[in-house]
């Protein structure tokens, strides 16, 4: 049987969201640190097959084949420990506290980012051939999605930035429906499965993924992008946070663990 | 199929030029289960030939140590096994002498040489006492393994120096390696070994080489001719296969056994009606269920169907109902086996009507250190009844204890734990897996030294410091650990931070017992548990710390505002003119 039932798969989330909090600074770091470049190259994929095509869809139907990848090699999202991480807190497991729980989350910020980052900096190396011309047409793709989902948004004011904030809700809800149906099955291809409708959904639909962007920002912003780093963090990144924050927990975590954990008989024989 | 230990055995045994054949020599083969847990036994000895009843003693420590070999604990290694054997038939010999006229003239009493090869799992294990040799054959030469206990006092004259039943105690040599498929070993007493070499030994093995038995008389014959004028005994032993190395003994066990459906209330199952689910985790499913032949409710564990896919959870499942059934103690979970075949896997064990200890903690937020007390020692009590067995618990946590309505403390988890007898001999021979809850595990464990039964001792004192506190003495810092630099910068918490009005020696025992290097622990949990009732005088010299130990964070703050309200009274000094 490849379908664990959820009681079994709700205490395998409090489970890992113990363990993160376990997890060494060294871990942490590189784990997520891989997790940020990985999910970067992913989507500047995604980009290069949607500029090729010309179809959205495909982009979006072929983006997953990087979150499936690190998952399965072991690797934390910011948007996955905003929901796991809690968790071993509201359990009340030894040791666990809202300390900890903000220590991981700044690690796997600082790890995401720079791995991003790296990312960004290796794309604009390949779209401007070392810097020694203008970005190709992916290039300027990437460097123009930038505008706007950050002026744009700040063009419409507190609306936009409403719309903002409710986007990446919805984008880490789906993100870490993904992180949870992973859980349930046993076998790979059963994770994949279950990992790939999510993030399909929420690729396809233009919701804000924090480490998405930590990638498609930072790049605009080195490929000729008309906006600033202040716009990009204020009209963008530290709200996608917040949003990706309040979706993971409300909308993944804390449903599931009170509607699947909480009923369950406490431990006693 | 894998392939399972197959030794061919050779053994020749003859009195020679003497009218009694003082040596004697003998060999078992079990069948599974033994011969995965307890291996092959080969043994020789020969009495001295200054007695008239060393063929007794000869007789009775080959016999002895066959038998009884055989019935000591599974879960003990090899040389624990093989040395309580030895002890009681040294003891036993050297009471013979001293019974009878020999007592007055020790070379006349029951004393013999003993030399014992054990193969188990992927190791060969020497036990060597006397001047017997023990060898392993080599393309050009013979390679002796074993010592002789023999004292020179002239270039002629020399006497045994150890030997079985020679004094009270006993001396023995103790030796394993891991063997090779195709090698040959031999066992000689000196009325043989004197009078052999490499290449009489292959030419023996060349002319008889599916016959062993005829290739030790050869030898035997040989060194006969060749003017041996003692007794003469030849063990041969050729390793012919080995059990593949991640093969584990209990991995047979398991065929057969089928997967158990999901179990629902009223359901039959195994001969047991389910009455309800008491817990459901990643790791196992638990169920209340009546056995419907005796009407006896017990707590039935199955698989989870997350780690079925795992052979090595599923070898720990059953090894758990293994472990329960050779510990005996009231602080330990007892199995309730029943009679009946079994299709599915499946761990009935006792059922206890109380609750764990983590809800006792809940209950219980700061309770009187002597409730702590007697808890922490009767867990204590427990984790000793598997220490005796030499097996490690590996994975003590408070939801790993039960407190029952009588207000008897047991352990109830043992999906982790190690028994050295079993481990022996595999790949994972060394407790190093983590396999318990990380919070409650030794830092040794995490820099990958390997458990100790030092390592259950942090544990429990870990359990200890959080019922009186309802913290954890290193927070996460432990399972931070990764290698033994960072052993020096785990800070230990002070029980009196939290609860001031406990006596100082309470926090000094703790803090031993929480040390991050084991060798600076108690030696034994007895100790840890004599400390906590009456401490010694090292531990009532401690006093309360000063507040810049129990608590850096307040004194430095207290500190910062003495120095903020020394500057405005300076200030205010200043702006009035003074």
């Amino acid at each position: 049987m490849a379908y664990l039932a959820p009681a079994e798969f709700v205490t395998k989330m409090v489970d890992a969201g113990e363990s993160k909090l376990l997890m060494s600074t060294r871990d942490t770091l590189i784990r997520s640190y891989m997790a940020g470049a990985i999910l970067a190259l992913a989507a500047a994929f995604a980009v290069t097959v949607t500029v090729n095509t010309g179809n959205p869809l495909v982009g979006a139907l072929l983006f997953p084949v990087g979150f499936c990848l690190l998952y399965l090699l072991g690797f934390d999202l910011l948007t996955g420990v905003f929901t796991l991480a809690p968790l071993a807190v509201l359990d009340k497991r030894p040791g666990a506290t809202w300390a900890g729980v903000l220590r991981n989350w700044g690690l796997v910020f600082c790890g995401n980012f720079a791995g991003a980052l790296t990312v960004a900096v290796f794309m604009a190396v390949i779209f401007t051939s070392g810097f020694t011309e203008a970005p190709n047409a992916i290039g300027q793709k990437i460097g123009h999605i930038g505008e706007g989902r950050t002026v744009g948004y700040a063009a419409h004011g507190a609306g936009g930035m409403l719309t903002l904030f409710i986007r990446a809700v919805m984008c880490n809800w789906m993100v870490s429906t993904g992180v949870v149906a992973a859980m349930m099955s046993t076998s790979v291809s059963g994770k994949v499965i279950a990992m790939w409708m999510p993030i399909l959904v929420f690729f396809y639909m233009g919701f804000e993924h924090s480490i998405v962007n930590m990638y498609l920002f930072p790049s605009g912003l080195m490929l000729g992008g008309n906006f600033t780093f202040m716009d990009y963090m204020v009209w963008n990144e530290i709200p996608t946070v917040v949003g990706n924050l309040v979706g993971g927990l409300t909308f993944v975590g804390a449903t599931l663990y009170s509607t699947h954990y909480k009923t369950a008989p406490k431990r006693a024989y | 199929m894998t392939a399972t230990l197959r030794i061919r055995l050779g053994q020749h045994s003859d009195a020679g030029r003497k009218p009694v054949n003082q040596d004697f020599h003998g060999a078992t083969v079990p069948r599974e289960p033994l011969l995965g847990t307890k291996g092959i036994a080969i043994a020789l000895a020969d009495g001295i030939s200054s007695s008239a009843v060393s063929q007794v003693a000869s007789a009775a420590a080959v016999r002895g140590f066959l038998d009884d070999y055989y019935c000591t604990s599974e879960a003990w290694p090899v040389k624990r096994a093989a040395q309580r054997v030895l002890d009681a038939t040294n003891a036993w010999l050297h009471a013979q002498t001293m019974h009878s006229d020999a007592r007055f003239d020790k070379d006349r009493g029951y004393v013999c040489t003993f030399s014992a090869l054990v193969f188990k799992g992927r190791e060969a294990h020497l036990l060597h006492v006397g001047d017997a040799r023990v060898f392993r054959l080599h393309p050009q030469a013979l390679e002796q393994l074993s010592d002789d206990h023999r004292v020179r006092v002239s270039a002629h004259e020399s006497y045994l120096g150890r030997a079985l039943g020679a004094g009270p105690t006993l001396e023995i040599d103790y030796r394993c390696w891991p063997t090779e498929v195709g090698e040959t070993y031999l066992l000689a007493t000196d009325g043989v070994h004197g009078h052999l070499d490499a290449a009489a030994v292959h030419a023996a093995l060349a002319a008889h080489p599916d016959d062993l038995d005829a290739a030790a008389a050869a030898l035997v014959a040989r060194a006969l001719a060749r003017g041996s004028d003692d007794n003469l005994t030849v063990q041969i032993a050729r390793v012919d296969a080995l059990p593949a190395a991640d093969a584990a003994p209990l991995h047979t066990q398991r065929e057969g056994l089928a997967l158990p459906p999901p179990l629902q209330a009223r359901m039959d199952f195994e001969g047991y009606t389910i009455v309800r689910e008491l817990q459901a985790s990643a790791r196992s499913h638990i169920h209340l269920a009546v056995d419907r032949a005796s009407g006896q409710q017990v707590a039935l564990k199955t698989p989870s169907v997350d780690l079925s896919g795992d052979p090595a959870y599923l070898d720990r499942f059953l090894l758990e109902e293994w472990v329960a059934r050779r510990i005996d103690s009231p602080h330990v979970l007892k199995p309730c086996a029943s009679d009946r075949p079994r299709q599915h896997l499946c761990v009935a064990m006792e059922y206890v009507d109380g609750q764990t200890l983590s809800q006792w903690m809940t209950d219980h937020p700061a309770p009187d250190l002597e409730a702590v007390r007697s808890i922490v020692e009767q867990v204590a009590q427990g984790l000793q009844a598997f220490h005796r067995k030499d097996m490690l618990h590996q994975d003590l946590r408070p939801e790993n204890i039960m407190i029952d309505r009588t207000g008897t403390v047991k352990i109830i988890d043992f999906g982790a734990v190690h028994v050295a007898g079993l481990a022996e001999g595999t790949r994972d021979a060394r407790p190093d897996a983590l396999l318990g809850s990380l919070q409650y595990t030794a830092p040794e464990y995490f820099t990958g030294a390997g458990g100790t039964p030092q390592s259950d001792l942090f544990s429990l004192a870990v359990i200890a410091f959080q019922m009186l506190t309802g913290q954890l003495p290193y927070g996460l810092q432990v399972t931070r650990v990764r290698g033994p630099g960072d052993l020096h910068q785990l800070h230990c918490a002070s029980v009196l931070a939290v609860r001031p009005q406990l006596p100082p020696w309470i926090d000094a025992v703790l803090r031993k017992a929480l040390h991050p290097q084991p060798a600076k622990r108690h030696q034994v949990l007895s100790e840890f548990m004599h400390d906590l009732r009456a401490p010694s005088a090292e531990y009532l010299r401690a006093r309360r710390p000063p507040l810049l130990e129990r608590s850096p964070v307040q004194f430095w703050r207290a500190s910062a505002l003495l120095l903020a309200l020394a500057v405005v009274v300076l200030l205010g000094l200043r702006a009035t003119g003074h």
